[in-house]
């Protein structure tokens, strides 16, 4: 067993798993019904995905899927902290998972070149559903970045909280070291954040919101158009030391909102963990 | 925002059924709404989409009420030409 490839694996499907939470929550409350139903399907194949990596962890450790996706302790999950956040409103729903959907496009496409065959073709069958996943996050940016203003300025906000929270995707696994040299992994987390980065600016440049992004690449400030009409979403104090946030939860720190969410993720598995469904 | 007729068929031999309605902005997000809500449970892989504007109905209550007998359109109203055709050739002399 390697521990390496369980070890980011399981992060992987953390990731998908607590996203596809999220989105879930949207079921029955999502602007219109249409998007009820699609962001819905958007929601179970996430969690479809997380499912994939568990089964693939699974053959490795011998635990349930079951087990590792609701057995364990809120400290043993390993997603980025990004994906615990409360949905907030659709800008922030939907700008995350834009900038969730590139970040994980991307990972997809280093893990098609893993030396692992099973992680391989896995990487490949869940890239073809991601595919739908950014057109259709792409749709909405594009429509709400051209739309009225209170949407820019809502687009704006929620873009700058959630790229700064981007950072967290691209932390290294734990053991990544020994997942690159075993060839599990064939680019570095480090190298695909940078990647990152320059794709989402220029993405964000493409919807007119052009951002200027610190040097240390995880904080965006956005700069008035021309017309003067874009709010910059930048909040921070001139001068204020500028870190990347929600960094820790590859190492198992998590914020506040992650407690509720486990709790709430993990309460009937929890009440009889032996049950047959 | 817009109503949309969707149209989808199963193979590439099928015709086009149209198999209900979404509501969208423009038809590209009309597209992606119909692929999410109605090929959820493959159904198949093909769509149309088309503004329900765009589509020209007509009807007439009256219709399925014909003034005359116009059972001569339906292929029942032949089923007893054979005994016809037997009888004429008798009457004509014909064995």
């Amino acid at each position: 067993m390697s521990e390496s490839l369980v070890a980011m694996v399981t992060a992987l499907g953390d990731d998908e798993l607590i996203l596809g939470h999220r989105h879930a929550e949207w079921t029955g409350f999502a602007p219109y019904i249409e998007e009820d139903v699609a962001f819905s399907s958007i929601a179970q194949d996430e969690i479809g995905h997380a499912a994939a990596y568990y089964s693939l962890a699974s053959t490795l450790t011998g635990l349930t899927r079951d087990a590792i996706a609701l057995g364990r302790s809120a400290g043993e999950y390993r997603h980025a902290v990004l994906c615990e956040r409360p949905n907030s409103d659709w800008a922030y729903t939907i700008t995350r998972q834009w900038l969730y959907d590139r970040a994980d496009c991307l990972r997809l496409t280093a893990l098609e070149e893993s030396e692992h065959d099973d992680l391989r073709h896995l990487a490949t069958k869940i890239r073809r559903e991601e595919r739908y996943h950014l057109i259709h996050a792409d749709m909405w940016m594009e429509r709400i970045a051209h739309g009225p203003m209170e949407g820019r300025s809502k687009l704006s906000r929620a873009a700058t909280t959630v790229l700064s929270a981007t950072a967290g995707l691209f932390e290294p696994f734990e053991r990544e070291a020994a997942a690159i040299s075993e060839g599990w992994l064939t680019v570095s987390s480090e190298e695909l954040g940078r990647r990152f980065v320059s794709e989402a600016v220029d993405a964000l440049d493409g919807l007119g919101l052009p951002a200027e992004v610190s040097p240390g690449g995880w904080r965006a400030e956005f700069v008035a158009s021309s017309s003067g009409d874009l709010i910059a979403g930048d909040q921070s104090a001139p001068g204020e030391a500028i870190a990347p946030a929600g960094l820790g939860g590859r190492s198992g720190h998590h914020s506040h909102d992650f407690s509720s969410l486990w709790a709430d993720m993990t309460r009937t598995y929890r009440a009889d963990p032996k049950a047959t469904w | 925002m817009e109503v949309y007729e969707v149209f989808r068929r199963s193979g590439h031999k099928q015709p086009f059924e149209h198999c209900g309605t979404v509501t969208a902005p423009d038809s590209e997000m009309a597209m992606l709404m119909a692929k999410e809500c109605y090929l959820r449970r493959k159904e198949g892989q093909y769509l149309w989409v088309t503004r329900r504007s765009e589509i020209h109905s007509w009807s007439d209550e009256a219709l399925p009420e014909p003034a005359a007998d116009k059972s001569y359109r339906f292929a029942h109203a032949y089923r007893d030409v054979v005994q016809k055709r037997e009888l004429a050739r008798r009457r004509a002399g014909h064995p």
